[in-house]
């Protein structure tokens, strides 16, 4: 598996599916790892081996739920949606990346 | 996760996974479809996706260690994880739980004994209805100190008074008396002694006991006149009759006369003695037919049963005591000893009946040692808490150690509690392998203990339950958990208290350490040595006690004198005979080669028994009955000069002093003292008063040094020596005092080989006059040798803890030192720099220790003799000693500081 300079940095994970989630409703674990390269534009790849890890301690922590349904396709999936939690989780960590952004492009900027 | 879901998970564990590899199943579908999408061939588009997906039993395990149990299902992984890290450090692993072992190990032991001794029941049926009889209300001797049940004169008993308690009393549903004696299994020849019991008929029917063969006493086996019939203990069955049945009916020769076996007693039955057991039990009766004409059955002053009772039910300790109370007028007034003076018999008269519990029996251990158990028990106590400083200091150097492993596996996401958790497993593993080795240590030490304390005489070996109970088991566990919370909950909490942040700045070390975790090893390490000084200053006063004792001057010379105590009753000669039989003997064997002098004596120094005599003497008033208390023994000629006590004035007694003869005497110096002064008492007088009329005059022909009587503790005691060969009617047993050449064990066999050819019905009994005063010294060498083992061990571990945290030190400021070389600093300075910071922690913990020590002290002054709690000697020689241990250990790792290159020390940085 090529590591590619578009692996999603340590602990953003959890901000993107989270927020995936929260304006997509509920989704399976393959279609939150294609939603994301869709929308990042192929920028940002999640691996597999990174996602269902983080899928199950989101849902231990009490950010998501899950439960088992049936794709268009007919087939058994396991449905993610973000909860009340995950919500408050999601705010927090938007809030402290757009910190981080601004903190790095300032000194892009400035230093 | 709540610890429910982690155990709801493992219930559900097989579903989960299910879970999973269908959501992954799932997953790898909608990627193949993808790929056929994009025109891969189906077999390939599978490979990609898998490829993609990683492995897949991997990335399942990795899913799946999130969801289960880092907690349950770890705990074994933990443990694997602890043993192998143990084992990578084998000098760590061994320290520890060698110390672990050790404290445990010591504390079970001691606790063993404790329990067996002074917390367990008696192991018959409703312990707690017993209750025995004292005629003396208080518990205490004269100096103050409690006596232990059965162990004071007040709770024997004569047989005429018992007799009247036995047909009086209402307060017991059942009550037995009984009487500890000796009984001679061989016919002639060496003796071969076992310990026996006289008891009443309700003996068994008190205890409950019930028969293991054939039937036990009952009141009808208890009467005058009784033939000899005998119980035997169970024990004493299995080891002379290989537990046959067909032993009962049968007949054993106790003392020379004839026993049918009764019955044997249950196994369990272990007698009302802890630690001694009867090896045969026959009916109070049965004295008459031992000892004949002089049995005390009629014996209105011969004080030796004890009273023991089963309480009624509804009765209280209390309530019995009050019954008692109330026949004991009637009782005394039957049985006043008519010998004895008025004023004694109207106190006998007056005194009472006092009841206390028995649920744990008698015990002369238990008086012997009882408080030396506590002492002990004390003293190991301080060993475990040594131990476990020692624990927790290696801990603590090894946690650090480990700082930087620690704090990257913070840093890279390692949960807080869960680094906690394995550190505890490892402190577990630890403690529970020191549990293992305590639990064997103890099983050793307790057996050898128990060979230590063997009680001198008859009933030598000690007959102790010691088999493993739920108490003591608890008691270990305890101590185990104890120690690991201790040792093991607080390195590891300041191990993982470490933040990744101050973790990554000690990698790049600065010239001066952090001093905080040195502090506290530092004062772990004073602890240590406070604990240990006091363990020592206790081992110096036992040690010194016993040491005075064995090197004092007992006034005769032990070494190379055999005892020989020659018993003439089984020859049924006439008692005119005995004089010149005794002549015989004393002839045949005083020609022995071998033998450089001989004597004989009625009793032997620091025996088993003495006799004493309140003595009048002219122009004496005694001011008490005990004022003019003698201790008298009756001697041959020789005697002085075998015992190699100095005649002072006068002469020994020698062929003039015949029964005929008036009779004389020879005292000692503290005698001629106390009743004459500075004035010599040769050719003076005294008489006995305990016959009546007065005895004729005995004229002091001579004066002896103070030898020993009693025991060599006591102050010497006024002494007279009377002649042996004034006595016309000998009693039937004396003793020979044999001196030999070398050993003078080695005469034995000649000795006996004599005396069996002058009449082969004479009981010998041998023992060398050296082991006599060995085993009179028992308690106080015991205390000694395991305060001094105990000391050394504190010691060790004290000196192993403070190494540690000096090398420690040392190798944490290695960079120090190295800059300190580089500019300049002389070796010599750098070990005083090392040693000086021992000297501090030693120092601080002496001080500490000095003072607990003069605290434990006084604990410990009872057992003392020729020694002062006080006494600054042995403070100082302790503290010198701990201090000279204590530079050593500091030496080793001072001069690796001096050793340094800074070049070496710097680069590294």
């Amino acid at each position: 598996m090529a590591r590619g300079r578009n692996d999603i940095l340590q602990g953003t994970l959890a901000l993107l599916v989270l927020r995936t989630l929260s304006v997509s409703g509920p989704m399976h674990g393959y279609a939150i790892t294609s939603q994301i390269q869709m929308v990042s534009a192929d920028l940002l790849r999640v691996e597999e081996g990174s996602l269902y890890p983080a899928l199950h301690r989101m849902e231990q922590d009490g950010w998501l739920k899950s439960t088992w349904g049936v794709t268009e396709k007919n087939r058994e999936a396991r449905f993610y949606s973000i909860t009340a939690k995950g919500r408050r989780q999601l705010a927090e960590e938007e809030e402290s990346w757009s910190r981080l952004t601004e903190g790095v492009s300032r000194v892009l900027r400035y230093a | 996760m709540a610890w429910h879901h982690r155990i709801l998970n493992i219930v559900r564990s097989n579903r989960i996974s299910r879970d999973i590899e269908r959501e992954m199943a799932f997953h790898i579908a909608e990627r193949v479809d993808d790929l056929r999408q994009s025109g891969m061939s189906e077999q390939q588009a599978h490979r990609v996706a898998r490829l993609q997906f990683g492995n897949e039993a991997t990335q399942r395990e990795h899913t799946r260690g999130v969801d289960v149990a880092e907690w349950v299902q770890s705990v074994a992984g933990d443990a694997r994880y602890a043993v192998r890290s143990l084992l990578h450090s084998p000098v760590f692993a061994i320290v520890t739980i060698a110390s672990l072992g050790l404290g445990i190990g010591a504390n079970t032991t001691i606790f063993t004994l404790l329990d067996a001794v002074m917390l367990r029941q008696l192991a018959v049926p409703r312990p707690e209805q017993l209750a025995y009889m004292s005629f003396s209300a208080t518990r205490e001797t004269p100096q103050g100190r409690a006596q232990g049940a059965g162990s004071s004169a007040a709770d024997f008993f004569t047989n005429p008074l018992w007799e009247q308690i036995r047909d009086r009393q209402n307060a017991f549903s059942a009550v037995t008396a009984f009487g500890e004696t000796d009984f001679n299994l061989a016919d002639g020849g060496e003796a071969r002694r076992i310990p026996g019991t006289y008891v009443s008929g309700d003996f068994f029917t008190t205890f409950a006991v019930t028969p293991a063969a054939g039937r036990l006493f009952t009141r009808a086996d208890d009467v005058r006149g009784c033939a000899g019939s005998v119980i035997l203990s169970y024990r004493f069955w299995q080891r002379e009759f290989g537990a046959r049945a067909d032993a009962v009916g049968r007949v054993i020769r106790l003392t020379g006369h004839p026993f049918e076996i009764s019955g044997v007693a249950a196994e369990w039955f272990r007698g009302p003695d802890v630690g001694s057991e009867s090896n045969v039990y026959v009916p109070i009766c049965a004295q008459a037919v031992i000892r004949g004409p002089q049995h005390s059955l009629d014996h209105r002053s011969n004080w030796w049963l004890r009273i023991l009772g089963r309480l009624a039910p509804d009765v209280d300790v209390r309530q019995a005591g009050a019954r008692l109370a109330a026949i004991a007028r009637p009782s005394y007034e039957e049985t006043v000893p008519q010998h004895w003076r008025d004023e004694d018999k109207q106190q006998y008269v007056t005194r009472s009946f006092f009841v206390r519990s028995a649920e744990r029996g008698f015990s002369e251990i238990r008086s012997r040692y009882g408080s030396a158990l506590l002492a002990l028990m004390a003293g190991v106590a301080l060993i475990l808490l040594i131990a476990c400083a020692n624990v927790a200091n290696l801990l603590l150097s090894r946690a650090e150690a480990r700082h930087r492993e620690l704090a990257i596996r913070l840093a890279i996401g390692a949960g807080r509690r869960r680094l906690l958790r394995q550190l505890l497993t490892e402190s577990v593993v630890l403690a529970l392998t020191g549990a293992v080795v305590g639990l064997a240590v103890a099983h050793f030490g307790t057996r050898a203990l128990v060979a230590l304390i063997a009680m001198p005489g008859v009933s030598g070996a000690v007959s102790l339950d010691l088999a493993l109970n739920l108490r003591l088991l608890a008691f270990t566990i305890l101590v185990a958990t104890f120690t690991v919370v201790l040792c093991g909950l607080f390195p590891a909490w300041r191990a993982t208290r470490v933040s990744a942040q101050a973790a990554m700045k000690a990698q790049a070390r600065g010239v001066i350490e952090g001093h905080t975790r040195f502090r506290l090893g530092k004062a772990l390490v004073v602890a240590q040595v406070a604990l240990s000084l006091v363990l020592v200053v206790s081992a110096g006063f036992l040690i010194g006690t016993f040491r005075n004792l064995s090197r004092l001057n007992p006034g005769f010379a032990a070494e190379g004198v055999l005892l020989a105590t020659v018993d003439l009753r089984r020859t049924n000669i006439a008692p005119e005979g005995i004089a010149s039989l005794h002549r015989q003997v004393f002839d045949r064997v005083r020609g022995l080669p071998g033998i450089i002098s001989a004597s004989s004596s009625d009793l032997t120094p620091v025996g088993n028994s003495s006799w004493n005599d309140e003595i009048v003497i002219d122009g004496f008033t005694p001011r008490t009955m005990e004022d003019a208390l003698t201790w008298f023994n009756e001697v041959s000629e020789g005697y002085f000069a075998t015992m190699k006590t100095r005649i002072i004035a006068g002469r020994d007694f020698d062929a003039t002093d015949v029964p005929g003869a008036g009779k004389v005497a020879i005292v000692n110096d503290a005698w001629g003292r106390k009743f004459f002064g500075n004035g010599s008492p040769v050719g003076r007088q005294f008489r006995l008063r305990d016959r009546q009329p007065l005895t004729p005059p005995y004229t002091i022909v001579g004066v002896v040094e103070n030898a020993a009587y009693r025991s060599l503790r006591e102050s010497v005691e006024p002494t007279a020596y009377v002649a042996q060969s004034q006595n016309a009617t000998p009693g039937p047993v004396t003793t020979l005092e044999l001196r030999a050449q070398g050993d003078p064990t080695t005469v034995i066999p000649a000795v006996r080989t004599a005396i069996g050819e002058a009449h082969s019905a004479i009981t010998i009994d041998f023992k060398p006059l050296a082991r006599q005063l060995a085993d009179s010294l028992q308690r106080e060498r015991v205390l000694a040798v395991l305060s001094g083992l105990f000391g050394s061990v504190a010691l060790a571990l004290a000196i192993l803890g403070l190494y540690g945290v000096t090398s420690y030190s040392v190798a944490r400021r290695r960079n120090e030192l190295g800059v300190r070389i580089a500019l300049g600093a002389v070796r010599a300075r750098v070990v005083r720099l090392v040693l000086g910071e021992v000297g501090v922690v030693v120092a601080i913990g002496v001080i500490v220790g000095a003072v607990a020590a003069r605290i434990a002290a006084t604990q410990v002054a009872p057992f003392l003799y020729g020694t002062q709690p006080s006494d600054p000697m042995v403070y100082a020689s302790a503290a010198a000693l701990l201090g000279i241990v204590a530079l050593i250990a500091g030496l080793i790792p001072a001069w690796r500081a001096a050793r340094v290159d800074p070049i070496e020390a710097l680069r590294e940085q």
